[in-house]
C-alpha cells in the first residue's frame, strides 16, 4: 500500500480516501436542527382564511362508517375525558403528547377537543411543523353530538333537507345516537352521550400505528 | 427542506408502492452482485476467509450515512422525520444473538435467502421455510414474552444524543472504524489464504 | 439460461457497498425509511394464522399490527411491494453474471438432507432473533446502523458475536 502517491493508488485506496476525507469534513458542519421551524404565517392564515383547515362532523361520520383507514383521528382532550366518551377510531394525545407522538407529515390528520379552542391550537402546532395534511373537526365534539349523535330537523326542512336527515338518522344509530325529529332544540336536555365508545360500525377503529412495524 | 420526500407528501401511497419496487430491484441486485445469494460467501464472514459481509455492509452504511448527512447539511433533508428503529437494549441484544446463530447455522438472513432464491438455491428455500416458521412461533409465543419484547425501552436514541456528542463526531468515528477495520478484515483474509493455501480460494 | 457459461466473478465488496448504500440513501431521501426484509415475512405469517383462524390472529397484537395498516390490505405494505423487487433484482444480477443455477449450498462434508435440515432451523432462529430485535440484518443492520440507532448498532455487534460463537460449531457444514 503506497502511501503518499494517490497516482499509485488502486481502487480500494481511493474509496477509503475518499469517505475518509468526507468523513473528516463533517467535523466542520452539523446538519440543521429539527427541532426548530420557520413559519410563513401569511400562509397559515391563507389557509384559514380559505376553510381548508377543517372537515365537519357529518364528513367525519362518513369516513368512519366507510371504514376508511387514511387518516388518524386525535382527540386532544385531557385522558379522562376521553376514556369518558370519545368518537369512535380516535387516539387521545394532548397538546403536549403531540410533539413527540407518532405521527408523519404525509398522514391526514384529524383534530378535535370539546369546542374547537385545543384543536386550533393543536392545528397550528402542527402546521407549523410541517404536517401540512392536519384538520380541525368543526365545533369539536360540540357538534359531533349535536350533528351526528343526536341530530335534528328543523320545522320548516326542504324536500332536500328532510332527504338528508334521513340519512342522518341512520348514521345517529351506527354511532349509539339518536335522531331527533320537529324541533329538536327542545329536548336538548334529555341528550345523554353513549355510555361507552361504540366501535365504528364497518372496520374496527384502527390501533396507534407502532412504530417498530417500519423497521424490518 | 422536503425531502424524506413521502413524510413530506410529494407523492402518495400507491405511489410509493411501486418505488417500493423499484428500491427493492437496485437493493436484490447489489446484494446478488456482492456474492450474497450464496451461502458459502456469506459464511466465509465467520471463518475470516471472505470478510465481504463486513465490507458490504459498511460501505453500504457509511454511503448512506454520509449522504443522509450531507444532505441534511445542505438543508434539502429533514434528519428528525428519518425513521430510527427505537431502542430496546435488552431485547434487541438477545435478538441479534440468536439472529447471529441464525446466520451461521442457516447460513443467510432473511434479505439475502430472497436473492438466493431469486437464483434457485434451494436451502435458501427451505431458510425461508424456517423463517415464517420462527416468525409463527414467535407470534405464538408473543403473549407471554410481550413484556420482555417492550422492556428497557428508550426510545428514539441514536449513538450521538447517546454519547451526547456531535453528530459529526460521530459520523466520521464510524468512517475511521470502517475503514480500519477494512484495512484490518484485508490483512486477515491474505494472512489465512497463505496459510491455507489453495482451500480458501475454493471457498470463495 | 445460463448456466452453461461460468459464473462471473463477484464485484468488488466496495463498489457493491457504495450501490447498495446509494439504493439504501435513496429509501431514506424518498421514502424517509430503510430497507427491510423480515417484515414481509411477518405479514404472510400474519395472513396465514389469519386465514385459518382469524379470531386467534385478531386476539394476538402482534399479528394484528401486520394485519391492519393504512393501505386497506396486509398486502399492500411497502416492504411486500420492496421484497417483489429484491426477488426481482437478484434475478436480474444473477442472470447476468451467469449464477443463476438450481443447487444447494454447503460444505463437502454434509449431506444435502442435513444442510437443508440446517437451514431450516437456521431459518427459524432468524425469523425469531428478528421478530425479537424488531429486524433483521437489513431493517436493524443495515437501515438502523446507516441511522445510527443505539439499538440497531447494539445488535449489529451481538449478530457478530453470535455468528463467530457459532461458527466453530458448525464448521462440518461450512468447511
Amino acid at each position: 500500500m503506497s502511501r503518499i502517491d494517490p497516482r499509485g493508488w488502486g481502487l480500494n485506496q481511493r474509496l477509503a480516501a475518499v469517505a475518509l476525507t468526507l468523513g473528516a469534513l463533517t467535523l466542520l458542519g452539523s446538519p440543521s436542527p429539527g427541532g426548530a421551524v420557520t413559519l410563513d404565517t401569511r400562509e397559515l392564515a391563507d389557509i384559514v382564511e380559505s376553510e381548508v383547515d377543517h372537515i365537519t362532523a357529518d364528513e367525519l361520520a362518513d369516513w368512519i362508517v366507510q371504514g376508511r383507514a387514511d387518516y388518524r383521528l386525535i382527540d386532544v382532550r385531557s385522558p379522562e375525558a376521553y376514556a369518558e366518551y370519545h368518537i369512535p377510531s380516535a387516539e387521545s394525545a394532548t397538546l403536549r403528547d403531540l410533539y413527540d407522538y407518532p405521527l408523519y407529515r404525509n398522514e391526514k390528520i384529524v383534530l378535535y377537543s370539546g369546542g374547537g379552542i385545543h384543536s386550533a391550537q393543536a392545528w397550528f402546532l402542527l402546521r407549523a411543523r410541517g404536517f401540512a395534511g392536519s384538520y380541525i373537526l368543526l365545533g369539536g365534539l360540540d357538534a359531533w353530538t349535536d350533528e351526528v349523535l343526536f341530530p335534528w330537523l328543523p320545522a320548516d326542512a326542504t324536500p332536500a333537507e328532510v332527504a338528508e336527515f334521513e340519512h342522518r338518522r341512520r348514521v345517529s344509530e351506527l354511532f349509539g345516537g339518536k335522531a331527533r325529529a320537529g324541533g329538536g332544540a327542545v329536548e336538548q336536555a334529555g341528550v345523554e352521550l353513549p355510555k361507552v365508545a361504540p366501535p365504528a360500525p364497518v372496520a374496527a377503529p384502527r390501533k396507534r400505528r407502532k412504530l417498530h412495524k417500519q423497521g424490518c | 427542506m422536503s425531502a424524506p420526500f413521502y413524510r413530506y407528501a410529494l407523492f402518495g401511497d400507491e405511489m410509493s408502492l411501486i418505488l417500493a419496487v423499484v428500491i427493492g430491484i437496485g437493493f436484490g441486485f447489489f446484494l446478488e452482485r456482492a456474492g450474497f445469494g450464496s451461502a458459502k460467501k456469506l459464511v466465509a464472514q465467520f471463518y475470516f476467509t471472505d470478510m465481504a459481509v463486513f465490507k458490504v455492509m459498511f460501505s453500504a452504511i457509511v454511503t448512506a450515512m454520509l449522504g443522509m448527512f450531507y444532505l441534511s447539511w445542505a438543508g434539502l433533508l429533514d434528519l428528525s422525520m428519518v425513521f430510527v428503529a427505537p431502542t430496546y437494549w435488552l431485547p434487541q441484544l438477545v435478538g441479534g444473538l440468536i439472529l447471529g446463530f441464525g446466520f451461521i447455522i442457516g447460513g443467510y438472513c432473511p434479505g439475502t435467502s430472497l436473492v438466493a432464491v431469486s437464483t434457485g438455491r434451494l436451502d435458501a428455500l427451505a431458510f425461508c421455510g424456517g423463517v415464517l416458521g420462527g416468525i409463527f412461533a414467535y407470534g405464538e409465543v408473543y403473549p407471554s414474552i410481550a413484556g420482555f419484547v417492550t422492556s428497557t425501552s428508550m426510545g428514539r436514541v441514536t449513538l450521538d444524543s447517546w454519547l451526547g456528542v456531535r453528530l459529526s463526531l460521530v459520523v466520521f468515528a464510524v468512517v475511521l472504524v470502517a475503514v480500519l477495520g477494512f484495512w484490518g478484515a484485508t490483512t486477515v483474509e491474505r494472512k489465512l489464504a497463505r496459510r491455507e493455501g489453495a482451500d480458501a480460494g475454493a471457498l470463495t | 439460461m445460463t448456466t452453461a457459461r461460468e459464473p462471473a466473478p463477484y464485484m468488488n465488496p466496495y463498489l457493491a457497498g457504495l450501490g447498495l448504500g446509494l439504493v439504501l440513501l435513496t429509501a431514506f431521501v424518498v421514502m424517509g425509511r430503510g430497507l427491510g426484509a423480515s417484515g414481509a415475512f411477518s405479514t404472510i405469517v400474519a395472513v396465514g394464522v389469519d386465514a385459518v383462524t382469524p379470531t386467534h390472529a385478531a386476539g394476538n397484537e402482534f399479528y394484528r399490527g401486520y394485519l391492519e395498516n393504512g393501505f386497506g390490505s396486509p398486502f399492500k405494505s411497502f416492504l411486500m411491494f420492496e421484497v417483489i423487487g429484491v426477488l426481482i433484482g437478484g434475478f436480474i444480477s444473477g442472470s447476468l453474471a451467469g449464477r443463476v443455477k438450481k443447487t444447494v449450498e454447503k460444505g463437502p462434508r454434509i449431506s444435502t438432507k442435513g444442510r437443508m435440515a440446517f437451514a431450516v432451523a437456521g431459518g427459524a432462529l432468524m425469523g425469531f432473533g428478528a421478530k425479537l430485535a424488531g429486524g433483521c440484518t437489513s431493517g436493524q443492520g443495515l437501515s438502523g446502523g446507516a441511522v445510527l440507532g443505539l439499538g440497531s448498532w447494539t445488535f449489529m455487534i451481538m449478530v457478530f458475536v453470535g455468528g463467530y460463537a457459532g461458527a466453530y460449531f458448525m464448521r462440518r457444514q461450512w468447511r
